[in-house]
């Protein structure tokens, strides 16, 4: 019975022992004295560090300010990009127009640009969005133009056969078709963005998750750098999800 | 291309080819490339743009002619390459074995798959600041990031490619009598390459960036630290020549890697 | 004494996640003389394909045994050599990199690896074709590919999964007509599965046809066609004779057949 039940969720037992393991082991080099805690931490002091900065506010007041980035980012991102996204893939020279300089912010690593936008909008919020935004955008664009490109062609034919107009096709076939593999753009948006707002804030901000590690840092604080680490993965690992979750339920509208 | 007008289009395609010798998509890449420059290049002179912040493409060109010629910019690059180079070096003796025993074993999969996962979504640029107190703002810190940043996705690839792996072909192969390690070399690792030369390609420009942010974040030389200095003293025209060259270098790489990928999945097109 | 011995053979497979065992093969029986192409048909899931893996010794059985040459199959052996349907060939290897595999994996001394390979690959007609990739080969190519790996090696018993299963139905006869041809040369053991009457008949000199639920075998025929085997007999009184026996003999699955989707 017991080896049935270990069998069938031996995955997430696995799982969770791996994780307290690292966990174990982090505690357990600094107190046998292996590693100083002045370079990592330790488990217990991170956690305690963490309701300390819970406490006082400035925890919340951190992930809010890079919330509040991230989603403006974000939805800009989301915009511009769907919007790019359905432009191209309906209209073959929007494409054309649009190629060039989709294929160069492919392959530039967008942050060489940041002292550009640091001279253009300052240190502070608007750079870091602007970041954001350039991070997220390119797959957003990529998924939307893809869907819409490859429409399903059977669907159009049957559309055709009823009668319906490239207005119709457009907006009951186009758009409703490629709304899952937008969503996976998104998905991979939000990753992208939530990398853009940390690193952007790293390197100039008056709050945030990012900017918390950075000033930190330069007073070698480990225990209080950890701490927003620490939630800066967990954000991503959540938000992720939640948009693998939507993922998933959008594509059960697609016939296999 | 539009679905209800293909038919047109295609035939509006044949009346083009038949005047002009480029495809029509390519000439409209080409026009819209050029009014991009035209714009740069006169919005400052008529004074719709303030040229300080955005300088102009003959300015960067002449820019590009001083920073080549002087400027040590063979000493930056050759330092900002090295970081790659030994970090992504690094990154693929660990990240290939690792992935090929996640990929062939259930245990060691779902032991190391929630650490590698969180890491692989999370930004692992957020360690920066971290590595620069364990290991210094020289390039110790920039190769470590760039390990970081390049080793998970090709962890992920080739885990994915060696669990793919066609249950048909590793029979066949047993009905002859194949080993385990034969299975491993002769059908594992062929059969993922194309997914392992993905991660390979997704990881480029996760390495580039991680150059690129370490010498932000803190250095003495390198061409992210070029970029901070330009970005400093406004003189954009040089910011962007290190910027593009940056861009090229990513795009060169990336695109090589996808011509290797291709050619490697062409044997498997079914 | 017969070159291959089947005894009382159950084979039972363990669904994932699930103690309960499935029996796929029930207490079979059978007896193969050297020389002998035996074919056996039966409707998906009746554990046609499962009683050939076990014979490669890449299924274990729970209970009964296989022996050949004497000898009790548990593992993949050099006396053995399987042909499988067409998605067994390596696809980033030529068809001389597929032929030479099995040799590889065998590591043959006997003679050139590379040599013996390019005779095989001569043999099945694609001496042209020996540096192409799978992919470029049509179906009926690529079988032929699967023939000859399997004969290179220079097994005692050849043993067929559906090898035809995926090809369209003329090229499935031609296919049928050159592996007669092709067996004629020196008559190696054959065990040959199919799911079509009419191949397990113009194939085999004994055919087993195989139920369901759980499988065992329903009959064995005799086929008393003159060898070599040509396609005019396909129009025989004869082989229309075998056929309509067979298809009563396979009748209720044939029935049952349309209703269940085809399972691995």
């Amino acid at each position: 019975m017991m080896t049935e039940l270990y069998r069938r969720h031996e995955a997430l037992v696995l799982g969770t022992l791996s994780l307290l393991t690292i966990g174990i082991l982090w505690q357990a080099v600094v107190s046998a004295g292996l590693i100083n805690p002045f370079f990592i931490s330790t488990p217990g002091a991170v956690f305690k560090e963490m309701g300390v900065q819970f406490a006082d506010g400035t925890l919340v007041e951190n992930i809010l300010a890079s919330l509040h980035s991230f989603v403006l980012a974000l939805a800009l991102a989301a915009g511009v990009g769907i919007g790019l996204g359905v432009l191209a893939g309906w209209f073959p020279d929007a494409e054309a127009a649009l190629e060039p300089f989709i294929w160069f912010k492919y392959s530039a690593p967008t942050i060489a640009f940041y002292p550009l936008f640091v001279a253009w909008l300052g240190y502070g919020t608007p750079t870091i969005v602007a970041i954001a935004f350039l991070f997220a955008l390119t797959p957003i664009y990529a998924n939307t133009l893809s869907g819409i490109k490859n429409v399903d062609r059977d669907l159009v034919r049957a559309a055709h056969s009823f009668g319906a107009r490239p207005l119709d096709i457009f907006l009951r076939v186009a758009l409703p078709g490629s709304v899952p593999i937008v969503v996976a753009g998104l998905r991979l948006g939000v990753g992208r963005a939530l990398t853009g707002v940390v690193v952007a804030e790293l390197f100039g901000a008056s709050a945030g998750l990012g900017y918390s590690i950075a000033y930190h840092a330069q007073l070698l604080q480990t225990t209080k750098m950890m701490v927003s680490i620490l939630v800066i993965i967990l954000l991503g690992v959540v938000l992720t999800q939640m948009l693998s979750w939507l993922e998933k339920k959008t594509d059960s509208w697609r016939v296999p | 291309m539009a679905m209800a007008t293909s038919k047109s289009t295609a035939m509006e395609g044949r009346a083009w080819n038949a005047r002009f010798p480029l495809s029509r998509s390519t000439t409209i890449s080409c026009l819209s490339v050029l009014l991009f420059f035209v714009v740069w290049q006169v919005a400052p002179e008529l004074g719709l743009v303030n040229g300080r912040f955005t300088s102009q493409p003959t300015k960067v060109a002449a820019a590009a002619l001083e920073v080549f010629a002087s400027d040590d910019f063979f000493y930056h690059a050759r330092i900002s390459l090295t970081e790659f180079v030994l970090g992504f070096a690094l990154a693929l003796v660990v990240s290939v074995p690792l992935g090929a025993l996640l990929g062939t074993s259930k245990h060691a999969r779902y032991i190391l798959d929630p650490p590698l996962m969180a890491l692989y979504i999370a930004p692992t640029l957020v360690l920066l600041p971290i590595m620069v107190i364990w290991l210094g703002i020289g390039m110790a810190s920039k190769v470590a990031v760039v390990f970081l940043g390049v080793i998970f996705p090709i962890i992920v690839n080739t885990m994915a490619g060696m669990r793919e792996a066609d249950p048909r072909l590793i029979r066949a192969a047993r009905s002859f009598g194949a080993s385990r390690l034969d299975i491993f070399t002769r059908i594992l690792v062929p059969g993922s390459l194309p997914s392992i030369l993905m991660g390979v390609r997704l990881a480029v420009g996760r390495g580039v960036l991680g150059v690129v942010v370490g010498e932000l974040y803190v250095s003495q030389v390198g061409v992210g630290h070029q970029l901070m200095t330009y970005g400093s003293s406004m003189r954009i025209d040089r910011l962007l020549v290190y910027a593009l060259v940056i861009s090229v270098f990513g795009y060169t790489l990336t695109s090589l890697v996808r011509l290797l990928e291709s050619r490697v999945r062409n044997w498997r097109t079914e | 004494m017969a070159q291959i011995e089947i005894r009382d053979l159950t084979i039972e497979y363990r669904k994932p996640n699930s103690d309960e065992p499935f029996v796929a093969v029930d207490r079979v029986s059978l007896d193969i003389a050297k020389g002998e192409f035996v074919t056996i048909v039966g409707s998906s899931g009746c554990g046609k394909s499962t009683l050939l893996l076990a014979a490669a010794g890449l299924v274990n059985s729970a209970s009964g045994s296989i022996t050949i040459n004497g000898k009790e199959v548990s593992d993949p052996g050099p006396d053995r050599a399987m042909v499988f349907q067409e998605a067994s060939l390596l696809p980033w290897r030529s068809v001389l990199g597929n032929v030479r595999f099995g040799l590889e994996m065998q590591r043959w001394k006997k003679d050139d690896p590379t040599e013996r390979a390019r005779r095989f690959i001569r043999m099945v007609g694609l001496g042209a074709f020996s540096d192409y990739h799978p992919h470029q080969l049509s179906g009926g190519m690529r079988q032929r590919v699967n023939i000859a790996r399997a004969l290179a090696v220079d097994p005692h018993v050849l043993l067929m999964d559906e090898p035809f299963g995926a090809l369209d139905a003329q090229t499935r006869e031609v296919m049928g007509d050159e592996l007669l041809k092709i067996w004629e040369r020196d008559r190696k053991t054959a065990l040959f599965v199919t799911h079509d009457i009419d191949e397990a008949v113009f194939l085999g000199d004994r055919v087993v046809v195989m139920g369901r639920d759980p499988g065992h075998i329903r009959e064995i025929i005799d086929i008393d066609l003159p060898r070599p085997r040509t396609a005019a007999m396909l129009d025989s009184d004869q082989f229309a004779a075998y056929r309509r026996r067979l298809r009563e003999g396979l009748g209720e699955d044939m029935a049952a057949m349309h209703m269940i989707t085809e399972a691995a």
